[in-house]
């Protein structure tokens, strides 16, 4: 047993590294964390709309000017959640860039550049029933349908930019004299052109051969079916049991797969809020705000329900001194105190509720937006809001008794765990004896 | 001695600095100790004399290594210790660290 758990701990860590050591990966990751705040704020402008502008639920009831200022909130959240694709692109490009050794702040603009050339720059419009064609991006290429395409032709653009920046060959050269911020710039005039009119005449043939623009056919084949998969019950649940495979070694689970968790989670939030300032109804359970309300409620694993448990069946005194020293920072979100306190990790006695918890609340959590009982969300909250407080901005109310069920349901899972560990420690005690 | 800690988002590691703060100043060490999330190591480069990674990112020790070069020890947090965040056992690993060198 004790082998194969090696085993188990060994290819996992592998796994885990070699998601960190890979530099596309961990571009996408560093990119979706720099922006992350930008999504939260994008999700909170809809907020206020709804708290302050709206003649119906928000302030504007009573102050009607307010209801002047909407466009500004809108404003916000086009230019950070329905945008969301030009500055991730950038980033992911900087950050690809730098792993390359290349110039960051040419190669992000580089790739924005090269994106900009193979998306429609004609929008389709429809007046009195008639349509016709004016000159304009369509908002489904800036926005988060644009966002898997967008990080592919990062990662293409910079790697061909990357190579191109170091062959001497196409350098152009420039007697010693010349001072060495002008030579830089010369130098990277070639490769820049170079990788342009590839970009651009690879997005021309493509819109040629197959009658579709680039980005529109990565988000039917690419995007859409994943965003499909995620928001199953069967892939998400997938997903939080991989995630808590990892922290029952310790490992931060939300860390590893944040590379292919946070694309998706954003393209939900931007799906939802669109959605929903279009009078339409969000329909993408699965958010940050989800994730961090109701999988990872009080830790990941539901650890605030094991310190619950802890505090009623426990007979072990170094249990609940670890329980009460973990409280506090359980009611943040934070489960470290216990994972490695306790400790969970490893741990055979408390294994089974340990991976299994999170994939619990999910599947009440899913339940309850499937019912209609808890809508989807469009403000998501950032990591650390504490409990009952973070549903509550996030889906209200019925967010809240979602997240007391999930405490109290892991509770009740943690429990008969929790009763174990007494024997055991009695059985030691006897032992020692 | 200037000591930094990481993990994701920096929240759970700075649990840990705090009680490391204590245990400094009781012992009358002026010392600078603070947490940073992972990805925010490569711009404290040089900023620090020992870096402390939180167990449940030991899987960033190798990129994390490479990049630091010889700057400066690392370390993965001795996870007991880290669990309760014992301030003591953690600021005494952070000073074998640098002393070993």
């Amino acid at each position: 047993m004790s082998k194969l758990s090696e085993r188990f701990e060994d290819v996992l860590l592998v796994v885990a590294e070699k998601v960190e050591d890979n530099k596309y990966l961990s571009s996408v990751k560093n990119a979706f964390t720099i922006f992350m705040p930008f999504i939260i704020i994008g999700s909170f402008a809809t907020l206020f709309n709804a708290l302050l502008c709206s003649p119906t639920t928000g302030l504007a009831k009573w102050i009607p000017a307010l209801e002047k200022i909407k466009p500004a909130f809108t404003a916000i959240n086009f230019s950070t959640m329905s945008f969301m694709t030009i500055p991730i692109i950038f980033l992911i490009a900087m950050q690809l860039a730098k792993h390359n050794k290349a110039p960051e702040y040419i190669t992000g603009v580089v790739a924005v550049a090269a994106y900009i050339s193979v998306i429609p720059e004609v929008v389709t419009v429809v007046i009195d029933k008639t349509s016709g064609t004016a000159v304009g991006i369509p908002g489904v290429a800036l926005g988060a349908q644009g966002l898997f395409i967008g990080m592919i032709l990062a990662i293409l653009v910079t790697q061909l930019f990357s190579k191109l920046t170091k062959i001497d060959a196409i350098k152009i050269k420039m007697p010693a004299s010349v001072p060495a911020g002008i030579t830089t710039s010369f130098n990277s005039l070639i490769p820049i052109m170079i990788t342009l009119i590839i970009t651009a005449i690879a997005g021309n043939l493509f819109l040629n051969f197959t009658g579709m623009y680039v980005n529109d056919f990565i988000y039917k084949v690419v995007q859409a079916p994943l965003e499909v998969i995620f928001q199953s019950p069967i892939g998400i649940i997938a997903v939080v049991l991989i995630s808590q495979l990892f922290w029952l070694l310790g490992i931060h689970g939300g860390l590893v797969i944040s590379p292919i968790r946070n694309p998706l989670i954003a393209v939900a939030i931007a799906a939802n809020v669109a959605a929903v300032s279009s009078g339409g109804v969000a329909t993408q359970a699965v958010t940050y705000g989800f994730w961090l309300n109701f999988v990872v409620a009080g830790g990941a694993g539901i650890t605030l329900s094991l310190i619950f448990a802890i505090f009623i069946f426990s007979k072990r005194e170094d249990y609940k001194m670890i329980a009460k020293l973990s409280f506090l920072p359980g009611l943040c979100g934070i489960s470290e105190p216990l994972v490695f306190g306790l400790p969970l990790v490893l741990n055979p006695t408390f294994a089974i509720p340990f991976v299994l918890n999170s994939g619990i609340a999910t599947a009440i959590a899913l339940f309850a937006t499937k019912i209609g009982f808890m809508a989807c969300n469009t403000v998501d909250t950032p990591f650390g809001v504490p409990v009952l407080i973070g549903p509550f901005i996030g889906h209200g109310l019925p967010g809240v008794v979602v997240q007391i069920i999930i405490f109290a349901v892991c509770t009740v899972t943690w429990a008969p765990f929790v009763l174990i560990s007494n024997k055991q420690a009695k059985k030691e005690v006897v032992k020692e004896v | 001695m200037r000591i930094m800690l990481a993990c994701c988002a920096g929240m759970s590691t700075s649990l840990v600095v705090a009680k490391m703060q204590e245990a400094a100043k009781k012992q009358g060490k002026q010392y600078k100790i603070w947490a940073v999330d992972q990805g925010q190591i490569e711009e404290e480069l040089g900023n620090f004399d020992v870096l402390l990674l939180g167990p449940q990112v030991r899987h960033i020790l190798r990129r994390v290594s490479k990049l630091v070069g010889d700057i400066a020890p690392i370390a993965i947090i001795e996870s007991i210790s880290y669990g309760r965040c014992d301030g003591e056992a953690v600021l005494k690993q952070a000073e074998s660290l640098v002393g070993g060198e």
